[in-house]
């Protein structure tokens, strides 16, 4: 890995905690969580279901502030930010792809994909290059766009989400248990989408139970109750998706 | 980028096509009733004060009672009044012309011809010339005595027989008739309200009196000499005279009648406003369900960089389309309501036979529409603000996780 790629992180979380009150009940779903991620990496985060991998998500995702701690995005403290200029890191730097799917069904596909670029007052014309775009990179072709989400397969659908997230050329993708519903063969072909745009230079984040995806992966976080206990190189080499 | 948000608001209402519907259905009963009970009370309203106005803003009718005798003293009085520039009597009677095989009612008044046309001022000659005072066989009859429809029945010089009460000793006794030569012949007045210039029979004072034998002023016109006057004058004359005569200025039944119309239009007003209250709580409520149901639809586009206001706009433009829609829809049902509605005429009683009943077109103004738009846009934004709010409001994480 090239030095500079360690220098200045791309999100930082020191001493991050979060707690979840609902009336007298509290969750501590994160636990002085301290976390980087640099450009252009490409991570995994396993954990068993209900360790705070989705809480973590939203904090790196400038979707929630945490109770207690510091988020930095490329070196901007988020907590001072305001909503309009959170939203508008997400809309401009950051990609989402949800554990379910989240399609807009009374949207076609080309609508769904197109979402993200309005905000950013993209015209129509250059919106229509860029979708397409994207819907190619996710292995698609053009017949998907005017159909509706649930004309698609639960992979096609998948592939529809991450292109939605990718559309905007966003410095940071991340990607909710990805593959959680889908079978073997779109997993690969989703977890490949992730790697190619990851050499595109894009930075990805992957949260997972699936060790084989996790292993595509260059690094591994292991959360359990709102810790990150373990972190690792993954073997690439040993991977079955990469033996495919 | 407007263009896409109101393409996705559109969206968002036609994939509940029957819901929008009703909701807009409820909007537009607002507009329909203002335009067009507006349209229909202010055409006849404008008109019915135009009419009133047209007599004279300057002339005061004095009847007297029935047990009071208007007298020369009487007629001196008035004239003392600075504020009095003319005051001459009148008779004023009913009779019946022949017309070929038909009978046509009409009104007589003798007046003083100059008091008559600086009174009314609309009043004009189409034919001949206003005889001189002292020729007591001549007379100016009306447009509609002279001419049935087009077909002409009187001309210049023609004598007229006009049956009319006879009185003796001041009581009816019976019928009689006399002749008057037409010395001239009106143009056409319209419709009139209180007196119809164009069924009346105009002749001297001298003339009335000889010819209808009456002994007794059926009153005195008085002319102001000028508007402001007419009003001052009345209660002095009120206070003097108090129950003995009646004292009836033009100007004030214009406004009386102005009153009226405005105490309708104002309830009218109120009426069409608690049908945008029930509109307002209805746009609140289908965008209330309609944002509950998209909540994770919201919570997603906040995590792909929608701003709040921005999700406020999309969900405000959705109620604000509606009510454009019903606003439409209201507007031009109730411009054709309002035609329906005047088509059906409306009857106006006078003095004597002289009641018309008119048929106008409602006053649809380009002012009624644009103020029933705009209110009816506020029914849009006041109902849709708060679900708008509250939706712009959720935070992303919240609405992501909503079922
Ligand atoms: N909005 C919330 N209110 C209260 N508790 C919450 C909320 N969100 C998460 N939690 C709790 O926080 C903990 C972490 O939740 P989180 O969703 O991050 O888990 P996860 O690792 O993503 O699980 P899964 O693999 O099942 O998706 C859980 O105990 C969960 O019950
Ligand atoms: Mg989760």
């Amino acid at each position: 890995m090239p030095e500079t790629k360690q220098k200045k992180p791309i999100i930082q979380l020191v001493d991050v905690y979060k707690e979840y009150r609902a009336g007298t009940i509290s969750t501590l779903a994160l636990k002085r969580v301290n976390f980087q991620i640099h450009r252009e990496q490409v991570i995994a985060i396993m954990g068993p279901s209900g360790s705070g991998k989705t809480t973590l998500l939203n904090m790196i995702g400038l979707l929630d502030r945490p109770t207690k701690g510091k988020i930095f995005f490329d070196g901007l403290d988020v907590l001072r930010l305001d909503d309009k200029t959170l939203a508008n890191l997400r809309n401009t730097k950051l990609g989402f792809v949800f554990q379910t799917f989240n399609l807009v069904n009374r949207l076609s596909v080309f609508e769904n994909v197109e979402l993200p670029l309005i905000p950013r007052g993209i015209p129509r014309g250059v919106r229509a290059k860029m979708v397409l775009d994207a819907i190619i990179k996710v292995g698609g072709d053009e017949s998907w766009l005017s159909k509706k989400p649930n004309q698609l397969s639960g992979g096609q659908q998948q592939r529809v989400a991450i292109a939605r997230a990718i559309v905007g050329k966003p410095v940071v993708l991340l990607a909710d248990e990805p593959t959680g519903n889908l079978d073997r063969a779109s997993a690969k072909v989703v977890v490949k989408t992730f790697l190619n745009l990851n050499k595109a230079g894009h930075t990805v984040v992957v949260v997972t139970h699936d060790p084989e995806v996790a292993n595509c992966m260059d690094k591994i976080y292991v959360i359990r109750d709102g810790e990150i206990i373990d972190e690792y190189s993954s073997n690439k080499a040993e991977s079955l998706i990469n033996k495919v | 980028m407007l263009a896409d948000f109101l393409r996705l608001s559109l969206k968002a209402l036609s994939e509940r096509r029957a819901r929008a519907v009703l909701t807009i259905v409820g909007i537009a009963i607002g507009p329909l009733i203002l335009v067009m009970m507006s349209s229909v009370v202010g055409s006849y309203s404008e008109y019915i004060v135009e009419r009133i106005t047209s007599l004279g803003q300057n002339a005061i009718a004095i009847f007297p009672t029935e047990n009071y005798r208007l007298d020369a003293e009487d007629l001196n009085y008035i004239r003392t009044f600075d504020a009095v520039k003319r005051a001459e009597p009148f008779y004023n009677t009913q009779g019946i012309v022949k017309r070929g095989t038909e009978e046509t009612k009409v009104s007589i008044f003798a007046v003083d011809y100059n008091l008559l046309f600086e009174a009314i001022g609309s009043l004009e000659i189409g034919e001949g010339a206003i005889p001189p005072e002292t020729d007591t066989l001549s007379s100016i009859i009306g447009r509609k005595i002279a001419f049935k429809d087009d077909t002409r029945h009187f001309s210049l010089h023609d004598v007229l027989t006009v049956t009319v009460p006879k009185i003796e000793g001041g009581k009816i006794t019976g019928k009689k008739t006399v002749n008057v030569v037409v010395s001239a012949i009106l143009e056409e007045y319209g419709g009139a309200l209180i007196v119809d210039p164009d069924s009346t029979i105009f002749m001297s004072l001298e003339a009335g009196r000889r010819l209808l034998g009456l002994d007794k002023w059926s009153g005195v016109l008085v002319l102001a000499d000028n508007p402001a006057n007419v009003k001052p004058t009345v209660s002095a004359l009120r206070q003097y005279y108090e129950e003995k005569v009646q004292i009836i200025a033009f100007s004030s039944i214009a406004e009386a009648i102005s009153s009226v119309t405005s105490a309708i239009t104002f309830i009218n007003f109120s009426t069409s406003l608690s049908a945008f209250a029930v509109a307002v709580a209805g746009v609140a409520a289908t965008m209330i369900t309609s944002v509950m149901e998209r909540t994770r639809e919201i919570g997603v586009m906040k995590a792909i960089g929608y701003t709040n206001f921005q999700i406020l706009l999309m969900i405000l433009l959705e109620s604000i389309m509606m009510s454009l829609v019903g606003a439409t829809a209201g507007i031009s049902t109730g411009v054709v309501g309002a035609y329906i509605l005047s088509s059906r005429g409306f009857r106006i009683g006078g003095i004597g036979e002289s009641g018309i009943t008119l048929q106008l077109n409602p006053l649809i103004t380009p002012t009624l529409i644009i103020q029933t738009l705009a209110l009816t846009i506020l029914i849009g934004l006041a109902g849709g603000v708060l679900p708008a709010y509250r939706a712009s409001k959720i935070p992303p994480v919240v609405a992501l996780r909503y079922e």
